[in-house]
Protein backbone atom coordinates (compact mmCIF):
# COMPACT_ATOMS: atom_id res chain seq x y z
CA UNK A 1 0.00 0.00 0.00
CA UNK A 2 0.95 3.47 -1.16
CA UNK A 3 0.17 5.35 2.79
CA UNK A 4 1.55 8.66 1.59
CA UNK A 5 -0.21 8.65 -1.34
CA UNK A 6 -3.56 7.27 -0.04
CA UNK A 7 -3.22 10.12 2.61
CA UNK A 8 -2.48 12.83 -0.05
CA UNK A 9 -5.44 11.87 -2.00
CA UNK A 10 -8.08 11.46 0.83
CA UNK A 11 -6.32 15.29 2.02
CA UNK A 12 -7.00 16.29 -1.21
CA UNK A 13 -10.83 15.31 -1.50
CA UNK A 14 -11.29 16.60 2.30
CA UNK A 15 -9.76 19.86 1.12
CA UNK A 16 -11.61 19.73 -1.98
CA UNK A 17 -15.77 20.14 -0.25
CA UNK A 18 -14.03 22.46 2.58
CA UNK A 19 -12.69 24.86 0.08
CA UNK A 20 -16.12 25.59 -1.15
CA UNK A 21 -18.27 25.02 1.85
CA UNK A 22 -21.81 27.05 0.89
CA UNK A 23 -21.82 24.43 -1.88
CA UNK A 24 -21.26 21.60 0.19
CA UNK A 25 -21.49 22.28 4.10
CA UNK A 26 -24.07 25.08 4.23
CA UNK A 27 -26.69 24.47 1.31
CA UNK A 28 -27.22 20.84 2.60
CA UNK A 29 -27.44 21.97 6.14
CA UNK A 30 -30.17 25.02 5.24
CA UNK A 31 -32.03 22.53 2.80
CA UNK A 32 -32.39 19.79 5.49
CA UNK A 33 -33.05 22.59 8.24
CA UNK A 34 -36.02 23.53 6.17
CA UNK A 35 -37.44 20.06 5.75
CA UNK A 36 -37.05 19.83 9.60
CA UNK A 37 -39.50 23.40 9.94
CA UNK A 38 -41.38 22.81 7.45
CA UNK A 39 -42.61 19.36 7.80
CA UNK A 40 -41.55 19.16 11.32
CA UNK A 41 -43.90 21.93 12.66
CA UNK A 42 -46.71 21.73 10.01
CA UNK A 43 -47.08 17.97 9.70
CA UNK A 44 -46.05 17.63 13.93
CA UNK A 45 -49.19 19.35 14.86
CA UNK A 46 -51.19 16.97 13.09
CA UNK A 47 -49.04 13.70 13.71
CA UNK A 48 -48.22 14.34 17.61
CA UNK A 49 -46.24 10.74 18.00
CA UNK A 50 -45.24 7.89 15.78
CA UNK A 51 -44.14 5.03 17.49
CA UNK A 52 -44.02 6.70 20.75
CA UNK A 53 -42.01 9.21 19.97
CA UNK A 54 -42.79 12.90 19.32
CA UNK A 55 -42.71 13.56 15.20
CA UNK A 56 -40.54 16.18 15.40
CA UNK A 57 -37.93 14.05 17.13
CA UNK A 58 -38.97 11.04 15.00
CA UNK A 59 -38.06 12.89 11.72
CA UNK A 60 -34.32 14.06 13.14
CA UNK A 61 -32.69 10.04 12.02
CA UNK A 62 -34.67 10.67 8.66
CA UNK A 63 -32.85 14.12 8.16
CA UNK A 64 -30.11 13.46 9.24
CA UNK A 65 -29.41 10.07 6.43
CA UNK A 66 -30.80 12.40 3.74
CA UNK A 67 -27.93 14.81 4.51
CA UNK A 68 -25.51 12.04 5.04
CA UNK A 69 -26.38 9.67 2.23
CA UNK A 70 -26.69 12.60 -0.12
CA UNK A 71 -23.63 14.25 0.45
CA UNK A 72 -21.29 11.10 1.07
CA UNK A 73 -22.45 10.67 -2.41
CA UNK A 74 -22.19 14.12 -4.19
CA UNK A 75 -18.93 14.08 -2.63
CA UNK A 76 -17.02 10.73 -4.53
CA UNK A 77 -19.64 11.45 -7.67
CA UNK A 78 -18.74 14.69 -8.20
CA UNK A 79 -15.06 14.65 -8.02
CA UNK A 80 -14.58 11.26 -9.74
CA UNK A 81 -16.43 12.67 -12.66
CA UNK A 82 -15.06 16.12 -12.79
CA UNK A 83 -11.76 14.79 -12.71
CA UNK A 84 -12.78 12.90 -15.90
CA UNK A 85 -14.11 15.68 -17.47
CA UNK A 86 -10.80 18.09 -16.74
CA UNK A 87 -8.71 15.27 -17.35
CA UNK A 88 -7.02 15.56 -13.97
CA UNK A 89 -7.97 11.80 -13.57
CA UNK A 90 -4.79 10.68 -15.87
CA UNK A 91 -2.91 12.34 -12.68
CA UNK A 92 -4.11 9.10 -10.64
CA UNK A 93 -3.89 6.89 -12.77
CA UNK A 94 -0.54 7.39 -13.80
CA UNK A 95 0.48 7.39 -10.36
CA UNK A 96 1.61 4.66 -8.53
CA UNK A 97 -1.83 4.14 -6.15
CA UNK A 98 -3.16 0.91 -5.62
CA UNK A 99 -7.03 -0.33 -5.83
CA UNK A 100 -6.93 -0.20 -1.60
CA UNK A 101 -5.31 3.02 -2.02
CA UNK A 102 -8.16 4.91 -4.24
CA UNK A 103 -10.91 3.37 -2.74
CA UNK A 104 -9.93 3.55 1.02
CA UNK A 105 -9.30 7.71 -0.05
CA UNK A 106 -12.47 8.42 -2.06
CA UNK A 107 -14.47 6.64 0.94
CA UNK A 108 -13.08 7.75 4.01
CA UNK A 109 -13.34 11.70 2.50
CA UNK A 110 -17.00 10.71 1.53
CA UNK A 111 -17.58 9.68 5.16
CA UNK A 112 -16.63 12.19 6.57
CA UNK A 113 -18.52 14.74 4.52
CA UNK A 114 -21.53 13.05 5.32
CA UNK A 115 -21.08 12.71 9.04
CA UNK A 116 -19.99 16.13 9.35
CA UNK A 117 -23.37 17.25 7.26
CA UNK A 118 -25.10 14.52 9.50
CA UNK A 119 -24.20 15.89 12.68
CA UNK A 120 -24.73 19.36 11.79
CA UNK A 121 -28.16 18.70 11.03
CA UNK A 122 -28.66 16.56 14.05
CA UNK A 123 -26.97 19.57 16.12
CA UNK A 124 -29.47 22.01 14.57
CA UNK A 125 -32.15 19.68 15.27
CA UNK A 126 -31.15 19.26 18.56
CA UNK A 127 -31.92 22.87 19.28
CA UNK A 128 -35.42 21.80 18.88
CA UNK A 129 -35.84 18.41 20.34
CA UNK A 130 -32.76 18.40 23.08
CA UNK A 131 -29.71 16.70 22.41
CA UNK A 132 -30.09 13.17 23.88
CA UNK A 133 -28.85 10.38 21.75
CA UNK A 134 -30.07 6.82 22.63
CA UNK A 135 -27.25 4.60 21.38
CA UNK A 136 -24.11 6.34 20.19
CA UNK A 137 -22.21 3.83 18.64
CA UNK A 138 -24.83 3.08 16.67
CA UNK A 139 -24.85 6.82 15.56
CA UNK A 140 -21.85 6.49 14.45
CA UNK A 141 -21.79 2.58 12.83
CA UNK A 142 -24.81 3.60 10.73
CA UNK A 143 -23.14 6.94 10.07
CA UNK A 144 -20.08 5.62 8.76
CA UNK A 145 -21.64 2.57 6.93
CA UNK A 146 -23.99 4.72 5.14
CA UNK A 147 -21.57 7.47 4.49
CA UNK A 148 -18.94 4.66 3.06
CA UNK A 149 -21.77 2.46 0.84
CA UNK A 150 -23.26 5.91 -0.77
CA UNK A 151 -19.31 6.96 -1.24
CA UNK A 152 -19.01 3.83 -3.36
CA UNK A 153 -22.39 4.31 -5.05
CA UNK A 154 -21.12 7.68 -6.12
CA UNK A 155 -18.00 6.93 -7.03
CA UNK A 156 -19.22 3.61 -9.31
CA UNK A 157 -21.99 5.85 -10.97
CA UNK A 158 -19.13 8.68 -11.79
CA UNK A 159 -16.91 6.35 -13.30
CA UNK A 160 -19.88 4.70 -15.32
CA UNK A 161 -21.21 8.20 -16.40
CA UNK A 162 -19.81 9.56 -19.77
CA UNK A 163 -22.09 12.59 -19.07
CA UNK A 164 -23.89 15.00 -16.48
CA UNK A 165 -27.42 13.64 -17.96
CA UNK A 166 -25.69 10.02 -16.42
CA UNK A 167 -24.67 11.06 -13.47
CA UNK A 168 -27.68 12.54 -12.33
CA UNK A 169 -29.78 9.43 -12.91
CA UNK A 170 -28.80 7.58 -10.26
CA UNK A 171 -29.33 10.49 -7.52
CA UNK A 172 -33.34 11.60 -8.88
CA UNK A 173 -34.60 8.30 -9.67
CA UNK A 174 -32.96 5.61 -7.33
CA UNK A 175 -31.83 7.52 -4.43
CA UNK A 176 -33.95 10.48 -3.76
CA UNK A 177 -37.06 8.22 -4.36
CA UNK A 178 -36.02 5.45 -1.93
CA UNK A 179 -34.97 7.91 0.26
CA UNK A 180 -38.35 10.03 1.09
CA UNK A 181 -40.09 6.76 1.06
CA UNK A 182 -37.60 4.58 2.82
CA UNK A 183 -39.16 6.14 6.48
CA UNK A 184 -37.44 9.30 6.84
CA UNK A 185 -41.12 11.37 7.64
CA UNK A 186 -43.59 8.07 8.63
CA UNK A 187 -42.98 4.75 10.37
CA UNK A 188 -43.48 1.75 8.21
CA UNK A 189 -45.90 0.86 10.20
CA UNK A 190 -48.25 3.73 9.56
CA UNK A 191 -48.54 2.24 6.19
CA UNK A 192 -51.77 0.30 5.37
CA UNK A 193 -51.06 -3.43 3.78
CA UNK A 194 -49.83 -3.54 0.86
CA UNK A 195 -48.13 -1.17 1.19
CA UNK A 196 -46.28 -1.53 4.28
CA UNK A 197 -44.73 -4.73 3.12
CA UNK A 198 -43.49 -3.04 -0.83
CA UNK A 199 -42.18 -0.52 2.04
CA UNK A 200 -40.57 -3.30 3.65
CA UNK A 201 -38.60 -4.08 0.21
CA UNK A 202 -36.81 -0.59 0.15
CA UNK A 203 -33.57 -0.60 1.70
CA UNK A 204 -32.78 2.40 2.96
CA UNK A 205 -35.80 1.72 4.86
CA UNK A 206 -33.87 -0.18 7.33
CA UNK A 207 -30.35 2.13 7.21
CA UNK A 208 -33.47 5.22 8.28
CA UNK A 209 -34.44 3.11 11.25
CA UNK A 210 -30.93 1.91 12.30
CA UNK A 211 -30.18 5.10 12.83
CA UNK A 212 -33.58 5.66 14.44
CA UNK A 213 -33.02 3.71 16.88
CA UNK A 214 -29.19 4.95 17.73
CA UNK A 215 -30.63 8.59 17.91
CA UNK A 216 -34.27 8.51 19.44
CA UNK A 217 -34.02 4.24 21.12
CA UNK A 218 -37.00 2.90 19.06
CA UNK A 219 -37.15 1.75 15.43
CA UNK A 220 -40.14 -0.31 13.33
CA UNK A 221 -37.46 -2.66 12.97
CA UNK A 222 -33.94 -4.06 14.00
CA UNK A 223 -31.05 -2.05 14.18
CA UNK A 224 -29.64 -5.75 13.31
CA UNK A 225 -30.91 -6.15 10.15
CA UNK A 226 -30.42 -2.49 9.42
CA UNK A 227 -26.79 -3.38 10.08
CA UNK A 228 -27.33 -6.85 7.64
CA UNK A 229 -28.77 -4.93 4.85
CA UNK A 230 -26.86 -1.81 5.51
CA UNK A 231 -23.22 -4.23 5.11
CA UNK A 232 -24.70 -6.04 2.15
CA UNK A 233 -25.02 -3.00 0.25
CA UNK A 234 -21.99 -1.76 0.93
CA UNK A 235 -20.17 -4.39 0.11
CA UNK A 236 -22.11 -4.94 -3.22
CA UNK A 237 -20.83 -1.24 -3.93
CA UNK A 238 -17.30 -2.15 -2.91
CA UNK A 239 -16.79 -5.14 -5.26
CA UNK A 240 -18.03 -3.55 -8.16
CA UNK A 241 -15.90 -0.13 -7.71
CA UNK A 242 -12.74 -2.33 -6.74
CA UNK A 243 -13.32 -4.10 -10.03
CA UNK A 244 -13.97 -0.55 -11.69
CA UNK A 245 -10.67 0.42 -10.28
CA UNK A 246 -9.13 -2.75 -10.97
CA UNK A 247 -9.69 -3.25 -14.54
CA UNK A 248 -9.93 0.23 -15.51
CA UNK A 249 -13.22 0.01 -16.83
CA UNK A 250 -13.95 2.96 -18.36
CA UNK A 251 -11.01 4.60 -17.57
CA UNK A 252 -8.22 3.26 -19.00
CA UNK A 253 -9.23 2.45 -22.28
CA UNK B 1 14.53 -8.30 -19.97
CA UNK B 2 17.20 -5.63 -20.15
CA UNK B 3 17.58 -3.59 -16.80
CA UNK B 4 20.04 -0.77 -18.84
CA UNK B 5 17.08 -0.31 -20.89
CA UNK B 6 14.80 2.79 -19.69
CA UNK B 7 11.77 1.83 -21.75
CA UNK B 8 11.31 -1.76 -23.80
CA UNK B 9 8.07 -2.63 -26.29
CA UNK B 10 8.18 -5.59 -27.90
CA UNK B 11 5.42 -5.64 -30.61
CA UNK B 12 2.85 -3.71 -28.87
CA UNK B 13 -0.52 -3.51 -30.66
CA UNK B 14 -3.04 -1.82 -30.02
CA UNK B 15 -6.52 -1.88 -31.57
CA UNK B 16 -9.62 -0.55 -31.15
CA UNK B 17 -12.76 -2.15 -32.97
CA UNK B 18 -11.62 -2.15 -36.77
CA UNK B 19 -9.28 0.69 -36.07
CA UNK B 20 -5.34 -0.29 -35.78
CA UNK B 21 -3.76 2.63 -33.28
CA UNK B 22 -0.80 0.33 -33.23
CA UNK B 23 0.66 -2.33 -35.14
CA UNK B 24 3.29 -4.54 -33.36
CA UNK B 25 5.85 -1.36 -32.17
CA UNK B 26 9.14 -3.01 -30.74
CA UNK B 27 11.45 0.10 -29.06
CA UNK B 28 14.33 -0.06 -26.84
CA UNK B 29 15.35 3.42 -25.49
CA UNK B 30 18.54 3.59 -23.80
CA UNK B 31 18.48 4.72 -20.11
CA UNK B 32 19.84 9.02 -19.87
CA UNK B 33 18.81 9.22 -23.80
CA UNK B 34 16.54 11.76 -25.18
CA UNK B 35 14.36 10.08 -27.19
CA UNK B 36 11.82 11.74 -29.94
CA UNK B 37 8.93 9.97 -31.20
CA UNK B 38 7.80 11.46 -34.75
CA UNK B 39 4.91 10.91 -36.89
CA UNK B 40 1.65 12.67 -38.30
CA UNK B 41 -1.36 13.35 -36.21
CA UNK B 42 -2.92 9.64 -35.47
CA UNK B 43 0.55 7.61 -36.40
CA UNK B 44 -0.26 6.15 -32.69
CA UNK B 45 2.56 7.90 -30.70
CA UNK B 46 0.35 9.01 -27.97
CA UNK B 47 -0.94 5.40 -27.58
CA UNK B 48 2.38 4.16 -27.52
CA UNK B 49 3.18 6.33 -24.40
CA UNK B 50 -0.35 6.13 -23.20
CA UNK B 51 0.10 1.95 -22.44
CA UNK B 52 3.68 2.58 -21.51
CA UNK B 53 2.27 4.62 -18.96
CA UNK B 54 -0.57 2.66 -17.76
CA UNK B 55 -3.86 4.68 -19.28
CA UNK B 56 -4.14 2.44 -22.46
CA UNK B 57 -4.46 -1.33 -22.23
CA UNK B 58 -2.24 -3.31 -25.00
CA UNK B 59 -4.41 -5.63 -27.45
CA UNK B 60 -1.15 -7.39 -27.21
CA UNK B 61 2.63 -6.76 -27.16
CA UNK B 62 4.58 -6.04 -23.70
CA UNK B 63 6.07 -2.79 -22.15
CA UNK B 64 8.68 -2.24 -19.28
CA UNK B 65 10.06 0.39 -17.46
CA UNK B 66 13.39 -0.47 -16.26
CA UNK B 67 12.35 -3.75 -16.03
CA UNK B 68 9.11 -4.05 -14.47
CA UNK B 69 6.31 -4.85 -16.92
CA UNK B 70 4.06 -2.54 -17.15
CA UNK B 71 0.90 -4.85 -16.47
CA UNK B 72 2.18 -7.63 -14.17
CA UNK B 73 4.29 -4.70 -12.02
CA UNK B 74 2.26 -1.89 -12.42
CA UNK B 75 3.18 0.01 -9.13
CA UNK B 76 6.59 -0.34 -9.72
CA UNK B 77 6.46 0.88 -13.35
CA UNK B 78 4.56 3.57 -12.31
CA UNK B 79 6.82 4.81 -9.52
CA UNK B 80 9.62 5.54 -12.16
CA UNK B 81 7.08 7.37 -14.77
CA UNK B 82 6.11 10.91 -15.01
CA UNK B 83 4.18 12.04 -17.50
CA UNK B 84 3.16 15.39 -19.45
CA UNK B 85 -0.19 14.36 -21.40
CA UNK B 86 -1.17 16.09 -24.58
CA UNK B 87 -4.50 17.73 -23.35
CA UNK B 88 -3.79 20.27 -20.92
CA UNK B 89 -5.69 19.99 -17.82
CA UNK B 90 -6.39 21.86 -14.26
CA UNK B 91 -7.85 20.44 -11.03
CA UNK B 92 -10.12 24.20 -10.38
CA UNK B 93 -10.15 23.65 -6.37
CA UNK B 94 -6.55 24.00 -6.16
CA UNK B 95 -3.44 26.35 -6.53
CA UNK B 96 0.23 25.36 -8.14
CA UNK B 97 2.11 24.62 -5.01
CA UNK B 98 -0.68 22.15 -3.71
CA UNK B 99 -1.27 20.85 -7.20
CA UNK B 100 2.94 19.88 -7.09
CA UNK B 101 2.42 18.59 -3.26
CA UNK B 102 -0.55 16.24 -4.13
CA UNK B 103 1.28 15.01 -7.29
CA UNK B 104 4.70 14.51 -5.04
CA UNK B 105 2.57 12.52 -2.14
CA UNK B 106 0.34 10.28 -4.81
CA UNK B 107 4.28 8.65 -5.84
CA UNK B 108 4.91 8.02 -2.06
CA UNK B 109 7.26 11.16 -1.51
CA UNK B 110 6.68 13.73 1.51
CA UNK B 111 5.71 17.02 0.18
CA UNK B 112 9.20 18.99 -0.28
CA UNK B 113 8.71 22.97 -0.54
CA UNK B 114 12.41 23.45 -1.26
CA UNK B 115 11.94 21.16 -4.03
CA UNK B 116 8.35 22.69 -5.06
CA UNK B 117 10.24 25.85 -5.08
CA UNK B 118 12.76 24.60 -7.45
CA UNK B 119 10.21 23.81 -9.99
CA UNK B 120 8.17 26.59 -9.58
CA UNK B 121 11.10 28.79 -10.20
CA UNK B 122 11.96 26.54 -13.49
CA UNK B 123 8.94 26.93 -15.17
CA UNK B 124 8.70 30.70 -14.52
CA UNK B 125 5.37 29.87 -12.04
CA UNK B 126 6.49 31.57 -9.04
CA UNK B 127 4.36 34.63 -9.08
CA UNK B 128 1.08 32.12 -9.50
CA UNK B 129 2.26 29.72 -6.82
CA UNK B 130 -0.49 30.49 -4.52
CA UNK B 131 -3.41 31.18 -6.90
CA UNK B 132 -6.20 29.20 -8.12
CA UNK B 133 -5.07 27.32 -11.35
CA UNK B 134 -8.41 28.61 -13.04
CA UNK B 135 -6.73 32.12 -12.88
CA UNK B 136 -3.59 30.95 -15.18
CA UNK B 137 -2.92 31.15 -18.77
CA UNK B 138 -2.43 28.32 -21.14
CA UNK B 139 0.83 28.57 -21.13
CA UNK B 140 0.65 28.72 -17.76
CA UNK B 141 -1.33 25.64 -17.07
CA UNK B 142 0.72 23.82 -19.86
CA UNK B 143 3.50 24.54 -17.43
CA UNK B 144 2.40 23.12 -14.68
CA UNK B 145 1.53 20.08 -16.30
CA UNK B 146 5.12 19.74 -16.77
CA UNK B 147 5.99 20.30 -13.14
CA UNK B 148 3.67 17.75 -12.24
CA UNK B 149 5.62 15.29 -14.23
CA UNK B 150 8.98 16.03 -13.00
CA UNK B 151 8.49 17.21 -9.15
CA UNK B 152 8.90 14.01 -8.23
CA UNK B 153 12.33 13.35 -9.56
CA UNK B 154 11.11 10.30 -12.09
CA UNK B 155 13.46 8.53 -13.86
CA UNK B 156 11.82 8.56 -16.96
CA UNK B 157 9.99 11.37 -18.45
CA UNK B 158 7.11 11.10 -21.44
CA UNK B 159 6.31 14.20 -22.59
CA UNK B 160 3.85 14.18 -24.80
CA UNK B 161 3.87 17.66 -27.22
CA UNK B 162 5.09 19.33 -24.08
CA UNK B 163 5.95 22.48 -25.71
CA UNK B 164 2.61 23.48 -27.87
CA UNK B 165 1.67 26.62 -27.27
CA UNK B 166 4.39 27.53 -25.13
CA UNK B 167 6.02 31.01 -26.41
CA UNK B 168 9.43 30.92 -28.15
CA UNK B 169 11.37 32.19 -24.69
CA UNK B 170 9.81 29.38 -22.30
CA UNK B 171 10.38 26.63 -25.08
CA UNK B 172 14.06 27.55 -24.91
CA UNK B 173 14.32 27.49 -21.03
CA UNK B 174 12.23 23.82 -21.09
CA UNK B 175 14.94 22.89 -23.30
CA UNK B 176 17.75 24.12 -21.18
CA UNK B 177 15.44 22.42 -18.41
CA UNK B 178 15.40 19.09 -20.24
CA UNK B 179 19.15 18.78 -21.26
CA UNK B 180 19.82 19.10 -17.41
CA UNK B 181 17.45 16.52 -16.54
CA UNK B 182 19.43 14.28 -19.00
CA UNK B 183 22.78 15.20 -17.62
CA UNK B 184 20.96 14.23 -14.15
CA UNK B 185 20.07 10.96 -15.38
CA UNK B 186 16.85 11.16 -16.25
CA UNK B 187 15.71 9.56 -19.50
CA UNK B 188 13.64 11.27 -21.18
CA UNK B 189 11.10 10.86 -24.35
CA UNK B 190 8.92 13.10 -26.02
CA UNK B 191 6.64 13.46 -29.05
CA UNK B 192 6.68 16.48 -31.19
CA UNK B 193 4.82 18.43 -33.58
CA UNK B 194 8.16 20.74 -33.89
CA UNK B 195 10.46 19.08 -35.73
CA UNK B 196 13.27 21.43 -34.83
CA UNK B 197 12.51 20.57 -31.00
CA UNK B 198 13.45 17.21 -32.02
CA UNK B 199 16.52 18.12 -33.86
CA UNK B 200 17.90 19.93 -31.10
CA UNK B 201 17.10 18.11 -28.28
CA UNK B 202 17.00 14.07 -29.12
CA UNK B 203 19.75 12.11 -29.31
CA UNK B 204 17.21 9.38 -31.33
CA UNK B 205 14.46 9.82 -33.42
CA UNK B 206 11.39 7.06 -34.29
CA UNK B 207 9.44 7.84 -36.78
CA UNK B 208 5.69 6.32 -36.53
CA UNK B 209 3.42 5.97 -39.46
CA UNK B 210 0.02 4.24 -39.28
CA UNK B 211 1.26 2.87 -36.02
CA UNK B 212 4.02 0.95 -37.40
CA UNK B 213 7.64 2.09 -36.51
CA UNK B 214 9.07 3.33 -40.24
CA UNK B 215 12.36 5.16 -38.92
CA UNK B 216 14.38 4.51 -35.77
CA UNK B 217 18.02 5.59 -35.12
CA UNK B 218 20.20 8.83 -34.17
CA UNK B 219 19.14 11.93 -35.41
CA UNK B 220 22.35 12.55 -36.77
CA UNK B 221 22.38 8.79 -39.01
CA UNK B 222 18.50 9.89 -40.32
CA UNK B 223 19.99 13.34 -41.20
CA UNK B 224 22.92 12.01 -43.35
CA UNK B 225 20.73 9.02 -44.32
CA UNK B 226 17.52 11.00 -45.65
CA UNK B 227 18.37 15.06 -45.23
CA UNK B 228 19.69 16.87 -48.09
CA UNK B 229 21.64 19.74 -47.87
CA UNK B 230 20.08 22.24 -50.49
CA UNK B 231 21.66 24.82 -52.59
CA UNK B 232 18.96 27.55 -53.41
CA UNK B 233 19.50 30.10 -56.27
CA UNK B 234 17.96 33.20 -56.93
CA UNK B 235 17.83 34.29 -60.33
CA UNK B 236 18.17 37.88 -62.38
CA UNK B 237 15.50 36.46 -64.84
CA UNK B 238 12.83 33.76 -65.07
CA UNK B 239 13.42 30.37 -66.54
CA UNK B 240 10.78 27.73 -67.70
CA UNK B 241 10.04 25.17 -65.11
CA UNK B 242 11.54 21.86 -65.26
CA UNK B 243 9.52 19.61 -67.55
CA UNK B 244 7.49 22.40 -69.15
CA UNK B 245 7.88 23.86 -72.51
CA UNK B 246 11.23 26.64 -72.69
CA UNK B 247 11.21 29.97 -75.29
CA UNK B 248 13.38 32.99 -75.84
CA UNK B 249 11.79 34.90 -72.92
CA UNK B 250 12.08 31.48 -70.69
CA UNK B 251 15.06 29.97 -71.23
CA UNK B 252 15.73 26.12 -70.37
CA UNK B 253 18.12 24.92 -67.07
CA UNK B 254 21.24 23.83 -68.45
CA UNK B 255 20.77 19.45 -68.86
CA UNK B 256 23.04 19.19 -65.75
CA UNK B 257 21.55 21.35 -63.33
CA UNK B 258 18.13 19.06 -64.55
CA UNK B 259 20.54 15.50 -63.75
CA UNK B 260 21.44 16.70 -60.40
CA UNK B 261 17.61 16.87 -59.66
CA UNK B 262 17.07 20.98 -59.51
CA UNK B 263 13.71 22.20 -59.26
CA UNK B 264 12.45 25.55 -60.37
CA UNK B 265 9.35 27.38 -58.26
CA UNK B 266 6.22 28.56 -60.02
CA UNK B 267 7.75 32.27 -60.36
CA UNK B 268 10.34 31.06 -62.54
CA UNK B 269 13.16 33.07 -60.48
CA UNK B 270 13.97 30.27 -57.77
CA UNK B 271 15.94 27.29 -58.24
CA UNK B 272 16.48 24.67 -55.93
CA UNK B 273 19.33 22.10 -56.17
CA UNK B 274 20.13 18.89 -54.31
CA UNK B 275 23.92 18.77 -53.57
CA UNK B 276 23.93 15.10 -53.00
CA UNK B 277 27.59 13.66 -53.31
CA UNK B 278 28.72 16.74 -55.07
CA UNK B 279 31.38 19.76 -53.46
CA UNK B 280 29.43 22.66 -52.96
CA UNK B 281 32.67 24.58 -54.36
CA UNK B 282 32.38 22.58 -57.40
CA UNK B 283 28.25 23.39 -57.89
CA UNK B 284 29.40 27.13 -57.14
CA UNK B 285 31.71 27.10 -60.10
CA UNK B 286 29.78 26.34 -62.48
CA UNK B 287 26.55 28.19 -61.13
CA UNK B 288 29.10 31.17 -62.32
CA UNK B 289 28.41 30.11 -66.14
CA UNK B 290 24.75 30.29 -65.67
CA UNK B 291 22.22 32.22 -67.99
CA UNK B 292 20.42 33.55 -66.54
CA UNK B 293 22.42 35.13 -64.15
CA UNK B 294 22.36 34.15 -60.50
CA UNK B 295 21.45 37.25 -58.08
CA UNK B 296 21.90 35.26 -54.75
CA UNK B 297 22.60 31.84 -53.53
CA UNK B 298 21.81 30.19 -49.86
CA UNK B 299 22.54 26.59 -48.35
CA UNK B 300 19.87 24.86 -46.59
CA UNK B 301 21.23 22.29 -43.99
CA UNK B 302 19.10 18.78 -44.06
CA UNK B 303 16.47 18.49 -41.68
CA UNK B 304 14.32 16.00 -39.88
CA UNK B 305 11.32 17.75 -41.97
CA UNK B 306 13.16 16.39 -44.86
CA UNK B 307 13.22 13.04 -43.10
CA UNK B 308 10.19 12.82 -42.22
CA UNK B 309 8.95 13.29 -45.55
CA UNK B 310 10.84 10.59 -46.87
CA UNK B 311 9.55 7.93 -44.33
CA UNK B 312 5.87 9.24 -44.17
CA UNK B 313 5.68 10.81 -47.17
CA UNK B 314 3.69 13.29 -45.53
CA UNK B 315 4.69 17.09 -43.45
CA UNK B 316 2.13 15.63 -41.83
CA UNK B 317 0.65 18.67 -38.96
CA UNK B 318 3.93 18.75 -38.41
CA UNK B 319 5.56 22.37 -39.57
CA UNK B 320 9.53 22.23 -39.55
CA UNK B 321 10.02 25.23 -37.67
CA UNK B 322 8.26 26.37 -33.68
CA UNK B 323 6.40 29.45 -34.05
CA UNK B 324 8.20 32.50 -33.86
Amino acid sequence: MNAIGFRTLFTKETRRFLRVPGQTLAQPIVTTALYFLVFGYALGGRVREVDGVSYIRFIVPGLMLLGLSQNAFLNTSSSMFIAKMQGTIVDLLVAPLGVVDLLLAYILAAILRGVMVGGIVWVISALFTGFSVSHPLWVLLFGVLVGATFGLVGLAVAIWSDKFEQLNIVPTFIITPLTFLGGVFYSANMLPPPWSYVSRVNPVLYMVEGLRYGVVGTSSSSPWLGLAVTGGIGLVSLAIAAWMLRTGYKLRS
Amino acid sequence: MNRDLAVETDGLKKRYGDLTALAGVSLSIEAGEIFALLGPNGAGKTTWISIVCGLVRASAGHARVLGHDVVRDPIAARKLVGLVPQEVNFDPFFTPREVLSFQMGYYGQRPDSARIDEVLRALDLQAKADTNTRALSGGMKRRLLIGKALVHRPRVVFLDEPTAGVDVALRRDLWSYVRRLRQEGTTIVLTTHYLEEAEALADRVAVIDHGQLVGLDTTAALLARFGNKQIRVRLTAPVARVGEPSSAALPSLPDWLKELGATVDVSGHVVTCPLGGMATAALLARLGSLQPAVADIDTEQPSLEQVFLALTGTTGASPAKAPQ
